[in-house]
């Protein structure tokens, strides 16, 4: 605990309640300093609500955990120094326009001077394409405008951390994009925390992902490690011919955990757990293809799709592997 | 993007983060949208304009008072001053409260629903802050728009009304114990805001007060010394230099101040348990 170096975000046992209804139950999160940070689960599974407790919006019930080195319930201001926050549903000052609202939100950080703070504002305008209506009030604003303009309030003050809820939700395909191409571009200088229901946007841009499914985090870890799956490595096979005893020729190796297969049409389908990648590069295909029964018509290393991981682990579907 | 080295660190006290920037926005709220025009221009018709018709349009009941009644204000102009500075103290007093919990019932209320406290306390800003600029920037303004300005019209009106400078001291003393009732709302309605989620009870609990405080009162003498409730017929009893007795006395200014030391202290510390 505590490896602000290396570690941006860390929860210990961090538990959240209201009446009793618990919220988050002890979640255990490392965030590693600059990277892209997924953090997904179904609506209602606590995703906001740890979001909160981080920027000390609300408190943590047990637990607790630090940013930066920082306690997040006593020295919350000095994180927030730090950080930038977009909510789910940006909110602004209604009355005031793009650049105003971005100058308020500025001199929260910095006192001047106004021309390097007004700089600043015009770089953030530019950033998110805003410039042309840089003076109107946004309260006239379109929900993407809306979303557009968030992004630039939590980035004004360049901060070291973004956690970002929800940045892409209300976002056509374009201004999806847009905010991943900043995300990407952000990631030299600072540590994204976001969280999403797109998935494939995850799994584009993000290199480390925790599921929460009500209240636990059930996953966690570098997108490579998830997409492999909890079964480790497998690879599928479809065969043609008689693959008869193949199965437990196969289970007598030395680095196969364990075989499954299903038929399809005149095609046997196996998956081939394994627990040596290197032997199992070099020797599976091998081993099947000396065998004068078969034919391999297909052979892949198996890999997830974000989506089929947060299905099985958000249902609790074992059998999808 | 370049670095944050060319700007220059906000270096304000950690206990009050915030503020100085909270401050110009709550203050940008009344000051920069239509809000203190709109205000300065209704209290000061409503006000002035009903204490200039009763000082220079003598009704009715001026004409039907007793000559004891006239003779005890020191003549007709006297007591034409007399029926004037009750209106704006009497009437007044109790309509500046009203307008100011009005105008103060979704100050808090409203960004807590809306979204924006979240929002503004997810920038590096301490509660207190956020509790002290709404009560220094709408007290200001109050002040001024509400308070200032019709009173300083009312002071040339009397003036012009016995052609001379009306006793400042008397009237000057009578618009403090207007500003202190004034106050009063503003801070219970602020505080109600930090403990109720709807604007029922914060308008039920402050507008209770302003029209009921009276009738309780009545049944509750001892009520007095400790409310504000006494404070518009204080102020007229002072503007016109009457006799005040002794529930009338300093005890319910005292009592009003204290409370809205309590209310704040109220406020700070349910914002800063507030959950969002």
């Amino acid at each position: 605990m505590n490896q602000p170096d290396i570690f941006v975000i860390e929860t210990d046992g961090l538990s959240k309640s209201f009446g009793d209804v618990q919220a988050l139950k002890k979640v255990n999160l490392r965030v590693p300093r600059h990277s892209i940070f997924g953090f997904l689960g179904p609506n209602g599974a606590g995703k906001t609500t740890f979001m909160k407790v981080l920027l000390g919006l609300t408190r943590p019930t047990k637990g607790g955990g630090n940013i930066f080195g920082h306690d997040i319930v006593n020295e919350s201001v000095a994180i927030r120094e730090r950080i930038g926050y977009l909510p789910q549903q940006p909110r602004f000052i209604e009355y005031m326009t793009a650049r105003e609202n971005l100058r308020f939100a500025a001199r929260f950080f910095f006192s001047g001077p106004a021309d390097k703070i007004e700089d600043r504002c015009e770089e953030m305008l530019n950033l998110i394409g805003l410039e042309d209506k840089a003076d109107r009030p946004v309260k006239g604003f379109s929900g993407g405008e809306k979303q557009r303009l968030g992004i630039a309030l939590a980035q004004v003050n360049y901060p070291d951390l973004l956690i970002l809820d929800e940045p892409a939700s209300a976002l056509d395909p374009l201004g999806r994009q847009a905010v991943l191409e900043v995300m990407e571009r952000l990631r030299k200088h600072t540590t994204i925390f976001y969280s999403t229901h797109i998935l494939d946007d995850v799994q584009r841009v993000s290199d480390s992902v925790a599921i929460l499914n009500k209240g636990e985090l059930v996953t966690c870890g570098p997108i490579e490690q998830i997409l492999n799956g909890k079964d480790g490595l497998v690879y599928t096979m479809a065969l043609k011919g008689d693959p008869d005893g193949l199965g437990e020729r196969l289970a007598e190796l030395p680095w196969v955990a364990h075989t499954t297969m299903t038929h399809r049409n005149e095609t046997s389908v196996w998956q081939v757990s394994v627990s040596d990648e290197t032997a199992a590069e070099r020797d599976l295909l091998r081993y099947v293809l000396a065998d004068p029964a078969v034919t391999v018509a297909e052979f892949n290393r198996k890999k997830y799709e974000l989506e089929e991981v947060f299905m099985e682990t958000v249902k609790g579907d074992v059998n999808v592997r | 993007m370049s670095a944050n080295f060319d700007l220059q660190k906000m270096n304000e006290w950690e206990g009050l983060r915030g503020f100085s920037n909270l401050l110009s926005k709550e203050n940008r709220a009344w000051w920069g949208t239509r809000r203190w025009w709109v205000n300065a221009l209704l209290w000061t018709v409503l006000l002035c304009g009903l204490t200039a018709i009763m000082l220079f349009m003598p009704n009715e009941e001026v004409y039907e008072a007793t000559e004891a009644e006239i003779n005890q204000a020191g003549g007709l102009i006297g007591y034409t001053l007399r029926v004037g500075l009750n209106v704006f103290f009497q009437f007044g007093v109790p309509i500046l409260a009203i307008g100011t919990v009005i105008q103060a019932q979704d100050l808090i209320i409203g960004e807590k629903q809306s979204g924006v406290a979240e929002w503004l306390l997810s920038k590096p800003v301490a509660r207190r802050a956020y509790v002290m600029a709404k009560v220094a920037a709408n007290a200001l303004s109050v002040m001024v728009l509400l308070v200032g300005l019709p009173s300083a019209l009312v002071y040339g009106i009397l003036s012009l009304r016995i052609g001379a400078p009306f006793p400042l001291v008397p009237f000057l003393s009578a618009v403090g114990i207007m500003t202190a009732h004034t106050l009063f709302y503003l801070i219970l309605t602020l505080m109600l805001g930090t403990i109720f989620n709807n604007r029922g009870p914060i308008l039920g609990f402050a507008l209770g007060s302003v029209l009921g405080g009276g009738l309780l009162g009545n049944f509750i003498k001892p009520l007095f010394f400790v409310t504000p409730w006494m404070l518009p017929e204080v102020a007229w009893l002072t503007a016109t230099g009457q006799a005040l007795s002794a529930e009338m006395g300093i005890a319910s200014l005292v009592a009003t101040v204290l409370w809205c030391v309590i209310f704040i202290f109220v406020a700070l510390t349910k914002f800063e348990k507030m959950e969002f």
